[in-house]
């Protein structure tokens, strides 16, 4: 805590359960004061002289503290007591969702310190370190772009966080392959296939931050199920970006979900987006408009128009 | 007819294949090359070993021949390097010594292959290294060798993969068969 002039705030970290001893600045120590903590008075059994004692301090302790001058009210001091912890461990990851053009880092601290923690990041490869760019709209993440491909050495990254109590680091190592993870497929479409009853077609597109699907084509994993079974079934397809599943069945609501992986490297992204279809089904001969139509033209021989009406089955079906 | 698609099914089982190989040899080795974050520098012995690693753009407008003779060099260099490993050492186990002849000679199988697609676009073949014997080095050296020498085969099948990728989809099959017939096959 740097010296200011008295009236100023200064600012006191802490650490959670430890008990705290504030100095009402340059006055003498057996000086008559009186302290407050935001504007509440604080009785004296908190003072030891002009000083003032907080035991086993917990976060309600944060706040503003104020010293005045026994009879005149002079504010003579005042300090931001903050409470917290110092750094555990924290939590890195790093991850490559465009390979080749180069990969992220990101961290977070797995326990809160309550108070302001600096995070420094170090990339190192092949003996150099390599720049990582913050990201200008996410918090606690950089960037690395790749120069080079198809390297054996591995990169390894080292974060340290600081905050007024302490430090702490975490380091992983990584080979350039191992941490190539695409995004999720977008734009997962399934539709039925007209008079086919057990069928549906899935389309779906490449994730829009994988940069080179000609050099580096993704394969991908679809799984589905009816509604009103939990079994998942799967077909894993090396190429395209649709396919038709011909064993649905009839009549039953599926959800279908895609996942992508580079061809040869990395791991497999997480489920897209989960869609819903239903296979085709026939339309209730009776209440269909040309059957209904049918009907009209022998009725109008007779006394009564039948209104038109909507197929039931496909009312309840939507209406799911 | 030496078509690119059987050259990367080719390459993906090598992979496969050395994913247990270098499981098997680097705890034959033992610490610390058999720890996951082992990464030693990279010493004189390796250099000779030519490295997957390129610049990004560099890799990116490699022309099909180009492409094709960077493999064919690397993997010439490999076979020589892969004869000289320590498996032939008695302590070695048969097993071993077993996966890497098996390794060795699908490797010249996908030597072959490259070449085959190389003269078969009509491209020359790049000069191949001599059989050179390794200089003496200590054990420790050498397995440290060994180490680097299993690293870079994983990193070049990974990038031929990639190389074979490019080259399916930019030199179609008819391509392949056209030079075949203008060379009266």
């Amino acid at each position: 805590v740097q010296q200011f002039p008295d009236t100023e705030s200064h600012i006191h970290y802490a650490q959670l359960g430890t008990d705290v001893t504030l100095q009402c600045g340059s006055v003498d120590r057996d000086a008559a004061v009186t302290w407050t903590a935001n504007s509440t008075d604080l009785d004296a059994s908190h003072l030891n002289g002009s000083r003032l004692v907080l035991r086993n301090v917990d976060l309600s302790h944060s706040g503003q503290y104020s010293c005045y001058e026994g009879s005149s009210w002079h504010l003579k001091y005042r300090v931001n007591l903050k409470v917290g912890t110092p750094p555990k461990e924290p939590a890195l990851m790093c991850r490559s969702n465009n390979y080749p053009s180069g990969f992220y880092c990101s961290w977070h601290m797995p326990i809160p310190t309550y108070i302001p923690d600096t995070f420094n990041i170090t990339v190192m490869h092949d003996s150099k370190e390599i720049v990582c760019d913050m990201d200008v709209s996410l918090k606690n993440r950089c960037y690395i772009r790749y120069l080079h491909l198809f390297s054996s050495k591995k990169y390894k990254v080292t974060l340290t966080v600081t905050n007024a109590l302490g430090s702490s680091s975490t380091s992983i190592s990584f080979d350039e392959f191992a941490i190539v993870k695409p995004d999720p497929p977008e734009n997962v479409v399934a539709k039925p296939i007209p008079n086919n009853a057990r069928r549906l077609l899935v389309t779906w597109q490449y994730p829009s931050s994988w940069p080179d699907p000609d050099s580096f084509p993704l394969k991908f994993f679809l799984r589905y199920r009816p509604l009103i079974i939990d079994q998942w079934q799967h077909v894993e397809l090396s190429d395209g970006t649709t396919h038709i599943i011909t064993d649905a069945y009839a009549g039953k609501e599926y959800i279908i979900q895609v996942a992508a992986k580079d061809n040869e490297i990395g791991t497999w992204s997480d489920w897209s987006v989960a869609v819903h279809a239903t296979p085709w089904t026939e339309e209730p001969k009776h209440l269909t408009t040309e059957a209904q139509g049918a009907e009209t033209t022998t009725a109008s021989t007779s006394a009564f128009v039948v209104p038109t009406t909507t197929s039931i089955g496909n009312s309840e079906e939507q209406g799911s | 007819r030496q078509s690119i698609q059987q050259t990367y099914d080719l390459t993906r089982y090598l992979e496969h294949q050395l994913h247990s190989l270098a499981a098997t040899y680097l705890s034959y080795l033992g610490p610390p090359f058999n720890e996951p974050d082992f990464d030693p520098p990279r010493l004189i012995g390796a250099e000779a070993v030519p490295s997957a690693t390129v610049d990004f753009q560099e890799w990116h407008s490699l022309n099909d021949n180009a492409r094709l003779a960077a493999n064919y060099q690397a993997y010439s260099h490999l076979l020589c390097y892969l004869s000289t490993m320590d498996g032939k050492s008695p302590v070695a186990m048969p097993t071993l010594r077993h996966s890497l002849a098996h390794f060795r000679a699908s490797l010249q199988g996908l030597l072959g292959s490259i070449a085959g697609i190389m003269a078969s676009l009509g491209y020359q073949l790049p000069p191949t290294p001599t059989d050179g014997t390794p200089p003496l080095r200590s054990q420790f050296l050498r397995k440290m060798d060994d180490f680097w020498l299993l690293k870079e085969l994983q990193t070049w099948l990974w990038r031929s993969a990639k190389d074979f990728n490019r080259l399916r989809k930019r030199v179609p099959p008819s391509a392949v068969m056209l030079h075949l017939e203008s060379r009266g096959f």
